[in-house]
């Protein structure tokens, strides 16, 4: 792969320069040195060497804002994973947030023999079965939980609300001692051969489980797994997000659920609703809990803002801004809950709300929760 | 039997410039022409347009003598309101079938004029003000229409009967005025009910209501609270501020004995036709029984006040303290007026005849009520017995409590199911604490000290049928007993005191009422016509109306010296059949009626304060939609333009009609729609109040639009001062229309260079991704803008608007693609230069013409026969074709027609 190939196959060549990209961007907003019609300005220069060395190349948050509008349907997020590819084997790899541990964990979990002890967290009272046709994937929850617990996130909280979900279906899901990380970061940073290593042992795990259904809690894992692995490995198995997987059984089966009084709001995660365009089914859902009012924010859908950071990467104050910009929407809805379906939006709502540093800014607080944990609540019990 | 001759004729489709040039140009090299436009005007897109580039000229002042010489042309056939349905043939012997949609109204009648207009209920968005403005369901495109006639849009049978209307004596447009409170309109809805009503507060408080015994909406759930509304209306208007209508006066005058609904009635219609009219009042006050029988806590003095003011202020002169036949007599009336109207009432009170009768402490009804309501008060003791079971029974007792009587009972000699008193009025005399005795009558009053102090009674009970179909009461004999009381009002019944007409020798029944011709309404006197209780006995307001009107008719063709107008047979209220019911029950969800409050009955007793409470105007319009009538989109078949109508033009059964021409070729010129741009919601159009169109944009500006061209931004009708357009929105766009609409670069100039001069200074920035000035002066044109219009050009698509919620002003967010940086600009107002899209889909299906993937027509020869489409004989031109600007648009119109020549005359 080269520059001029990732200019085809990416449409790049289209381009008008009309910057339309750069007036969405999230990042152009409070960035007056990121554009992305630049970046792309510089590919169709030449300028491979500035483009690869460029520090804001890991910036993009491939939040596919920019590309959905683009009137000549250039794929600029693709463009950057792939431009991220050459600067990953020229040796670049932005600067890691969390003085790297979490990109850490993913080499762990790709090439040393350490043994996960996947199970430590999980609590008895839910049933689980080894020959189900149904596998939940828990993916690096049981990671981001010690690494976070300062915020605080509790991202296996997600995973616990999505278990009491199935169980209460009627479902004993797989739940895999020895899954490991999609790659979803790896992915994006460049890093194909991390990726690779991490999807085989997957798919491999998987086929000889021989699940038929796969769902997921988190949306990058489940945009990884149906659009990203089917490149690389062969899977077997139908790949569903819960808030699909919920509004589809509200449809055949009727669900009912208690009341749970509440002003709520949604971020739309932007791998579940611009990459993968599911929008509907987590507004089906909380439609159909009794007492939830939803208040929507002025940017929605296609038009949603992204949580503000992607890959643990260039996580720095532009980053932050976003995150303070989206929650000060989500506070002028009046609703008293932001509601989400992704264990990511969650971390970095989170972490804007705590590491304000001095200048404490506008009134960013808000309860965060996930889709999946207020669905648990709804269901009682 | 087909028209037209093949080798002679052609068919144009699309009325717009394009058709228009190539009709124009084929009609005068002598071939007939059939122009055959969709909507029911010619003019197309053009006419919409404010100005047009590179000139400025005014659109309307080029295309209107354009669209009238096409009109007028001997040899083009309009067809507006029509569509081709279908094509057969080939090049040189087509035949086509051409459906007519009816207008319902007959345009070799119709002049044009608007009346109908004026009083259709039914507001509609306009279509051709891009739905900024409104139009009625009977409407003209615009001022200067092709032909300039009238249409209905009527798009559903009405649900319902309208038995409303039919069951009113007046004939008021009760649907009409319903359907203006739903839409908010209250004070068109008053106009609308005084067209037939000049008493609309009066009726909405104490009219019997026939419509709402018949309303076709109560035979699902609940009637509509027609009365109730009509009150909401009348309360919703200042009466004294209303407008007053202009009058020609016709030098005549009539005099109306009695100021009660039927005179007044009268006397309105015959003042606002001309007529000096003058009242004569017997009592001090005007009104009649409105004003002294009726008690305040029904209808206030101040209500009937102002409705009787507005009758005076059309002209009418009501001398009260008048009493004719004392202080003038008719002889002498008869001398100065042309014409006499007595509707005098029926204010005599009916007695007992029962010993001790004449005792003091026993009163009669009227003559009490009219007491109270001329000195605001009378004496009544503790314990006050009424005896009679109508509604004067009723008023007498309910005002006896408020005078503070401590007991009050109603005596009545049947049961209740006879009492001729409505039932919420009982109702509403239970509620106050009010006894009702039935079954029993006085026999005879005893006294004390010279005042009354008991009253001996009988009871009774039903026997047959008497002459009024009710059961004759029978006395029980020795079922006699006796009760004290220190008052007794005898509410019994009116008669009409008549006394003084006949000195006229006007003939008069056995029970003293004034015989009149029912066709006529003339009494066997020359010149002296009769109407309401005088005539009838006691009834209702709205009959006293309806006849006072029916007089003034007649005695406007009596002045006239005209036959007596025959007037319609009435029609008898229809019921919905039981499928109806069900269909309608169906359709549309059950919804009860919305009560108006009532004051508290502890609260209410105290004074004579208004019992019920109005609607808000939540309620009322709540309560009015609930009409079936209104439930439908478009004309609601209300009849109120035929009404209007003086030519008479009005057929609401006209049906569609097919005419069938042979033609040797055809154009096709369908023009353009606008690309909706609602899916591009990063522009937020639809949400933000200040993003507009450009095609809203020229509708703002142009001198025929919703604000006679002025350009107010639609958030606070404020006039902008900083203004910003985008280019291209959907246009060069591969997610939406992937070509150039041709057009945006220049009518986005232009519309900027208008801001300026509609208000110098004015602001314009253009958003452009490059400019395409293609054109002769174009460029010119642009550099005029910039340098003397104040118009900047930045090159950028913006990417985001948001809006600053203080000033709902835009905020464009967009990269300056010279520095890189991306910037905010916030601006009051943003136009979009949305994208243009042939609008030909239906007609190439029809003429069998195959699309490009745009959706533009196929031409298979781009460069020697570049207006040929696929199939032999049919050519296009206008945006149909490709996207072009008007001059372009009438260059290729006369090359199709100079193609059509030719294949004509044999050529290929």
């Amino acid at each position: 792969m080269n520059l001029y190939e990732i200019i085809q196959d990416t449409k790049t060549h289209y381009c008008l320069e009309c910057g339309k990209c750069s007036s969405i961007c999230p990042i152009s907003r409070y960035d007056p040195q990121y554009s992305p019609r630049v970046m792309i300005e510089d590919a169709l220069f030449g300028f491979e060497e500035e483009l690869i060395h460029n520090h804001k190349l890991f910036s993009c948050l491939t939040c596919y804002a920019c590309q959905l509008k683009c009137p000549s349907d250039v794929d600029y997020p693709l463009f950057i994973r792939k431009t991220r590819e050459l600067a990953a084997a020229a040796g670049e790899h932005g600067d890691y947030a969390h003085s790297g541990t979490l990109q850490s964990l993913v080499g762990l979990m790709a090439r040393s023999s350490i043994k996960q002890r996947r199970f430590e967290w999980f609590s008895n009272s839910y049933r689980t079965s080894e020959s189900s046709d149904v596998m939940l994937f828990i993916g690096c929850s049981p990671y981001f939980e010690p690494v976070f617990e300062d915020i605080p996130v509790r991202t296996l909280d997600i995973a616990e609300a999505s278990l009491k979900i199935l169980n209460s279906l009627g479902i004993e899901p797989l739940v895999h001692p020895d899954e490991k990380c999609c790659g979803h970061d790896a992915l994006w940073l460049g890093d194909m051969e991390t990726f690779r290593i991490l999807a085989e042992h997957n798919a491999a795990i998987i086929k000889e489980s021989g699940v038929k259904k796969l769902i997921f809690f988190c949306p990058e894992g489940y945009r990884t797994f149906k659009l990203d692995y089917p490149n690389y490995v062969k899977l077997d198995c139908e790949v569903m997000h819960i808030s699909e997987f919920l509004a589809q059984r509200l449809e055949t089966e009727g669900l009912r659920f208690n009341e749970v009084k509440k002003k709520v709001t949604y971020q739309d995660p932007c791998r579940l609703g611009r990459h993968l365009g599911i929008y509907d089914a987590p507004r089906k859902v909380l439609a159909s809990i009794p007492g939830i009012e939803l208040v929507e924010m002025e940017h929605i859908r296609e038009d949603s803002i992204c949580c503000g950071t992607s890959c643990f990467t260039n996580c720095d104050s532009y980053s932050k801004q976003i995150r303070v910009g989206r929650l000060v929407e989500a506070k002028a809805t009046g609703a008293e809950t932001l509601i989400t379906s992704c264990p990511k939006c969650q971390t970095h709502f989170k972490c804007a709300m705590v590491a304000r540093g001095e200048e404490k800014g506008p009134e960013v607080e808000i309860e965060v929760m996930d889709l999946a944990n207020l669905v648990a609540n709804a269901i009682g019990g | 039997m087909s028209r037209g001759n093949g080798h002679k004729s052609v068919l144009v489709i699309g009325g717009g410039i394009a058709g228009i040039q190539a009709s124009l140009d084929l009609a005068n090299m002598g071939l007939q022409v059939y122009l055959v436009e969709k909507s029911p005007s010619i003019g197309g897109r053009m006419a919409q347009l404010d100005k047009t580039f590179p000139t400025n000229d005014c659109a309307m002042c080029i295309l209107a003598p354009k669209m009238i010489e096409a009109s007028s042309h001997a040899n083009i056939e309009l067809y507006t309101y029509s569509e081709a349905e279908e094509v057969s043939g080939e090049v040189g012997n087509f035949r086509v079938k051409i459906r007519k949609r009816s207008p319902f109204v007959d345009w070799s009648k119709c002049t044009g004029c608007g009346l109908c207009e004026e009083g259709c209920p039914v507001i509609l968005p306009n279509e051709f003000d891009q739905g900024l403005g409104k139009r009625k369901a009977i409407f003209v495109l615009f001022p200067q229409a092709v032909p300039k006639k009238y249409v209905i849009d009527k798009r559903e049978e009405r649900p319902c009967k309208a038995a409303c209307k039919d069951a009113c004596p007046a004939h008021t447009n009760v649907l009409g005025y319903i359907k203006l409170i739903a839409e908010g309109e209250f004070e068109e809805a008053y106009k609308l009910i005084r067209d037939t009503n000049p008493l609309p507060a009066v009726c909405g408080r104490i009219c019997y209501a026939p419509c709402e015994e018949v309303c076709n909406r109560g035979q699902l759930d609940e009637p509509m609270a027609i009365r109730d509304l009509k009150r909401f209306a009348a309360d919703h208007v200042n009466i004294e501020e209303l407008e007053l209508p202009t009058i020609t006066k016709t030098g005549k005058k009539v005099a109306i004995v009695g100021s009660g609904p039927a005179g007044l009635a009268a006397a309105n219609d015959l003042a606002i036709k001309g007529y000096g009219v003058t009242v004569f009042e017997a009592l001090p006050e005007p009104g009649g029984m409105l004003r002294v029988g009726i008690p305040e806590y029904r209808l206030p003095k101040e209500v009937l006040r102002k409705e009787i003011g507005y009758i005076q202020k059309l002209g009418v002169e009501i001398r009260t303290g008048v009493r004719v036949g004392k202080d003038i007599t008719l002889e002498e009336i008869r001398k100065e007026y042309g014409a006499i109207f007595i509707g005098t009432g029926a204010h005599g009170g009916m007695r007992l005849g029962v010993e001790g009768e004449d005792l003091s402490g026993v009163m009669e009804g009227i003559s009490f009520l009219r007491v109270v309501n001329l000195r605001g008060k009378a004496e009544v003791g503790k314990r006050t017995a009424v005896i009679g079971g109508g509604n004067t029974a009723v008023d007498c007792a309910r005002t006896a409590k408020r005078l503070g009587a401590e007991e009050v009972r109603i005596v009545y000699r049947r049961s209740r199911a006879e009492m001729p008193a409505s039932a919420e009025e009982v109702a509403a005399v239970e509620e106050e604490g009010i006894g009702i005795e039935l079954l029993t009558t006085p026999t005879r009053f005893f006294s004390e000290n010279g005042r009354l102090a008991r009253m001996e009674c009988i009871r009774m009970k039903l026997g047959e049928p008497d002459a009024s179909g009710r059961p004759r009461p029978i006395p029980i004999e020795g079922s006699e007993f006796t009760t004290p009381v220190d008052t007794v009002i005898a509410a019994l019944g009116q008669v009409p005191e008549t006394e003084f007409v006949t000195e006229l020798g006007i003939s008069l029944s056995p029970r003293g009422t004034i015989g009149i011709d029912p066709k006529t309404r003339a009494t066997n006197i020359e010149g002296v016509f009769a109407g309401g209780d005088v005539v009838t006995g006691p009834a209702f307001v709205i009959d006293a109306i309806a006849a006072g009107q029916k007089a003034a008719r007649s005695i406007d063709c009596y002045l006239k010296r005209e036959p007596v107008a025959v007037e319609e047979e009435e029609r008898v209220p229809e019921k919905l059949s039981e499928e109806e019911v069900a269909d309608r029950q169906k359709r549309y969800p059950s919804q009860k009626r919305v009560k108006m409050r009532e004051e508290p009955t502890q609260e209410r007793v105290k004074d004579f304060r208004e019992v019920s409470l109005a609607y808000t105007p939540e309620e009322a319009i709540e309560e009015a939609s609930r009409c079936l009538a209104g439930l439908i989109e478009g004309c609601i078949e209300c009849h109120e333009c035929e009404k209007r109508c003086e030519a008479k033009a009005l057929v609401y059964t006209m049906q569609d009609e097919h005419v069938e021409v042979d033609v040797g070729a055809i154009i096709l010129a369908t023009g353009l729609d606008l690309y909706d741009v609602s899916p591009l919601t990063e522009y937020g159009y639809g949400k933000i109040k200040n993003v507009i169109t450009a095609l809203e944009y020229e509708r703002l500006t142009a001198a025929s639009g919703p604000t006679f061209g002025e350009l107010r931004r639609p958030s606070d009708e404020k006039i902008p001062e900083n203004i910003a357009f985008i280019q291209c929105v959907g246009s060069r766009d591969f997610r939406h229309k992937t070509y150039c609409s041709a057009v945006c670069c220049m009518h986005a100039t232009k519309e900027a260079m208008l801001a300026y001069e509609h208000h110098p200074g004015t602001k314009s920035t253009i958003f452009y991704i490059d400019m395409r000035a293609v054109g002769k002066g174009f460029q010119e044109y642009i550099a005029r803008a910039q340098e003397e219009y104040n118009v900047t050009y930045i090159r950028s698509r913006p990417g985001k608007i948001e809006v600053t919620p203080e000033n709902d002003n835009p905020i464009i967010w967009y990269e300056d693609t010279t520095t890189s940086e991306t910037k905010k600009f916030e601006t009051e107002l943003v136009i979009l230069c949305q994208a243009m899209i042939p609008r030909n889909e239906e007609a190439a299906k029809i003429l069998g013409v195959s699309l490009d993937d745009c959706g533009f027509v196929e031409i298979p020869d781009k460069i020697f026969h570049p207006l040929d489409t696929a199939r032999s004989g049919i050519f296009a031109c206008g945006y149909a074709h490709s996207p072009r600007d008007i001059p372009d648009s009438v260059t290729q119109a006369s090359g199709a027609a100079a193609r059509v020549a030719e294949v004509l005359a044999g050529g290929s």
